[in-house]
């Protein structure tokens, strides 16, 4: 019965206005890199107060819901991620940006952004408590076994090879060993400067080395695409076969990573674009522009969202910064989490929930409508929209945290990136260490701490020791491969 | 004389327009943490109410997170004392980094407007757990060795159970996390067997009945939690509280500085304020400067002793 009162107060005009508003500033918000979710809600805390409380909350939903997929728009048209969570997405969208099938690649991003979505707040629904319950089941053991699951995407992302790949990652977990040690408090490689101390930032880095890099690169081109983009063809455009599989996979695994408090959309799209070149038949197209790259990430970052939302009403644990900073907008509204959020306060949160559904069908009927427009951006010459990316890296990088310094770490990146780059190294790989390693450090010296280090503890629970199947079944398949390829390569040499 | 008294009525009407006009820019309210978290909101609550008293004035936050506050403390340092950037601090940190020598401020840096918010200490443990009360804790811990989470080394939670350990004698197996939600879900999951924590973070939970508060660190029990028992109450001394206030540099003007004193005491005795702050679960504790920085000080002293033992 709550069920339909909610439905019946959402439904009202002007919720269903300020769902609208909030999702399509929350579309521009996840596009421009530096300008983020958590921000965008921060802001509107305050002023929510005067409205009722659906309203505020159906405002902070639609900005969630919106960004996270606005981030995919500028990752796959000029490998500038809007959001660190829409990192893999550029991975393929970009090269078939390139391609001239940028807009197909929008398409496929807005659909399985949407089903992603959806799917999650069903979940949310329909089994939270139940769900709660699992997410308090993941201990530091259980983190440090996902962030080393993560880790094994290293060798799907790394283009150059297994032994670049590896190195890559190695880099990547050097950086992150910059800042304070979360066991002794220690400050290890800082130089002095205190803007390290919490570590490098890691939105500089992505920008310098996805977005400039990318830039640098274009400096010989007429544009991104060659050709003449026809807006006809772009909208007759069908979505490509055979996505489904994927999206459900991004889907499946975005919903459980963002179930777990802490984990984020970043690394569920990372593990969804992982998973999803385990499965592929076209392995080798990885890279090089698939859209079933795309189709996993998005889904999987999309899906967080559902599924971050769990374990915050549940529990009053919130899944990452956006639903920490959500948190805050319910309390100001004096709907504290917990079980009566769902009896006492049901309509509101049933509300709230279901407004998250309309926000994916705002966003997707939006995505769908301007994808062959946006996809135009290709054909800008690059004498201006090089120097305009360039500026809003700049914006970008600075604004996350109003740190200059942020500004020339992301310069350095840029170079140091762009060198890399050249010698076949993986850009996404020294990402994917960078996020992966305080999860991993973290995990393993907080279980080492409980156990006294005794190593045992991570092997112990039941959702570790699934992990660990995990784990292997996805080390062997690509080195399966690996080994596989050189056998070859070595037979055709002899050949020779 | 006729050219000296204009030119002194000149500097009056100079001196005072310029008075008149602060604010005449945009004043910077710089919060050393995340857009998000509690302390953000307090910022972002406090200049909401300001500009019903300062109509023509144009208010911002400033997010400089990072290094346990250290970054934006130390960045409020770096502007220029002409009393368009106020800082916002919290305790215990922003002693704790003077105390372990990696601020390049001190106390004296900064001319202290007053205390707004407070947030006692606790020890929480799962509902499902024996331990009732801090003997039990006490009793259990000299028993067996169990593992205490604590946001953050040198953190309030960190300093609390240091002191914990010297008044009691018991030694625990300390868990640093990074942030309260680790802390919020190792309680819940049964991960660790207790933590120190702020009362905001687990109210709702304990009130929820998933989690027991077996302490609040304070010498009297909180408003909004009257059935918790304070630490003094069952015969340890232990205190900790963070606490949530207002600095400017010390070279801002006295003029300026009592305006923005002034414009303190009237956001803390807003209705408004109040409302808005106690459904957030800030629980306004205002202080003035005078007896605030008083306690700074001895917080300070009472962090030395702390860290001399076991430093970080």
């Amino acid at each position: 019965m709550i069920l339909l009162d909610a439905l019946q107060a959402v439904l009202a005009f002007d919720v269903l206005f300020a769902i609208f508003i909030g999702t399509v500033s929350g579309i521009i918000i996840g596009g421009m890199p530096g300008l983020t979710a958590t921000m965008a809600v921060a802001l509107l805390i305050p002023i929510t107060f005067s409205f009722t409380p659906l309203i505020g909350l159906a405002i902070m939903g639609g900005v969630y819901a919106g960004a996270m997929y606005g981030g995919s728009i500028p990752a796959i048209l000029l490998s500038t991620p809007g959001t660190p969570a829409a990192a893999a997405t550029a991975l393929e969208g970009y090269p078939l940006t390139k391609q001239g099938k940028g807009g197909m690649a929008l398409k496929v991003s807005v659909i399985s952004s949407f089903v992603g979505g959806t799917f999650s707040v069903i979940v949310l629904l329909a089994i939270a408590p139940i769900l709660a319950e699992f997410a308090l089941k993941f201990g530091p053991p259980e983190y440090f076994l996902l962030a080393i699951m993560g880790l094994t995407g290293v060798i799907s992302v790394a283009s150059g090879g297994l032994t670049r790949g590896i190195i890559s990652g190695l880099i990547g977990l050097i950086i992150a060993l910059i800042g304070t040690d979360p066991m002794t408090g220690m400050v290890r490689y800082d130089f002095g400067i205190i803007d390290l101390y919490e570590g490098v930032s890691f939105m500089p880095a992505l920008i310098g080395m996805f977005s400039i890099t990318q830039m640098l690169a274009l400096t010989g081109e007429k544009s991104i695409a060659s050709g003449d983009i026809d807006l006809t063809t772009i909208k007759r455009e069908k979505m490509p076969k055979g996505m489904w599989p994927f999206i459900g996979l991004g889907t499946g695994t975005g919903t459980v990573v963002g179930i777990i408090p802490g984990e984020g959309a970043t690394i569920a799209a990372f593990m969804s674009y992982n998973m999803a070149k385990a499965k592929s038949k076209v392995k080798n197209l990885f890279g090089k522009g698939n859209p079933e790259g795309i189709a996993a990430a998005e889904a999987g970052n999309n899906a967080c969202v559902g599924g971050s939302l769990v374990p915050l009403l549940t529990l009053g644990v919130p899944g990452n910064t956006v639903s920490a900073a959500l948190m805050g907008g319910l309390m100001i509204q004096g709907l504290i989490p917990g079980p009566e959020l769902f009896t006492t306060h049901g309509v509101i949160t049933y509300g709230f929930i279901l407004s998250l559904f309309i926000a994916n069908i705002v966003f997707l009927v939006v995505g769908l409508f301007f994808a062959p427009y946006f996809a135009k951006i290709s054909q800008i010459p690059t004498s201006i929209l090089v120097a305009a990316i360039s500026v809003f890296a700049i914006i970008g990088s600075y604004s996350m945290n109003n740190s200059l310094f942020d500004v020339w770490l992301m310069l350095i990146f840029a170079f140091a990136g762009y060198f890399l780059n050249k010698l076949n190294f993986s850009l996404s790989a020294i990402i994917l260490g960078m996020i992966l390693g305080p999860i991993a450090e973290n995990g393993f010296t907080q279980a080492l701490t409980i156990s006294e280090g005794d190593s045992s503890i991570f092997f112990e629970s039941a959702v570790a020791k699934i992990l660990w199947m995990i784990i292997i079944v996805l080390l062997i398949q690509p080195l399966f491969a690996h080994f596989k390829d050189r056998r070859e390569k070595a037979k055709a040499m002899r050949n020779e | 004389m006729r050219k000296i008294l204009s030119t002194i009525a000149l500097c009056a009407v100079v001196a005072t327009s310029s008075m008149a006009a602060y604010p005449s820019k945009t004043i910077k309210l710089i919060v050393p943490s995340k857009a998000g978290g509690s302390t953000d909101t307090t910022a972002r609550l406090f200049i909401d109410t300001a500009k019903k008293y300062w109509e023509d004035a144009d208010f911002i936050v400033v997010n400089k997170p990072g290094a346990g506050g250290l970054i934006g403390f130390s960045y409020e340092q770096r502007q220029k004392a002409d009393g368009y950037t106020i800082g916002l601090m919290f305790t215990p940190q922003f002693v704790a980094h003077v105390v372990s020598k990696k601020a390049k401020y001190t106390l004296d840096s900064f001319n202290v407007i007053g205390n707004i918010a407070q947030d006692p200490g606790i020890v929480v443990v799962n509902s499902a757990s024996s331990i009732k009360t801090l003997d039990d804790l006490v009793k259990t811990a000299k028993a067996k060795k169990i593992t205490a989470a604590v946001n953050g080394i040198g953190s309030d939670d960190f300093l609390a159970a240091k002191q914990f350990e010297e008044k009691t004698g018991v030694n625990f197996n300390l868990l640093p996390t990074k942030g309260s939600t680790e802390q919020k879900t190792a309680i819940l999951g049964n991960h660790v067997e207790v933590a120190f924590m702020n009362l905001s973070q687990m109210l709702s939970n304990h009130n929820a009945g998933k989690v027991r508060i077996i302490a609040v660190l304070d010498n009297k029990r909180a408003d909004v939690a009257k059935d918790i028992p304070t630490s003094v109450e069952q015969n340890y001394n232990v205190l900790m509280t963070a606490t949530r206030g207002i600095i400017i540099r010390k070279e801002v003007k006295k003029e300026i500085a009592d305006k923005i004193s002034d414009l303190y005491n009237k956001v803390v005795n807003d209705a408004g304020f109040q409302e808005k702050a106690a459904k957030s679960f800030i629980f306004l504790n205002p202080r003035p400067g005078a007896e605030y920085t008083e306690y700074l000080k001895a917080l300070q002293a009472d962090t030395q002793k702390v860290f001399d033992k076991t430093p970080w």
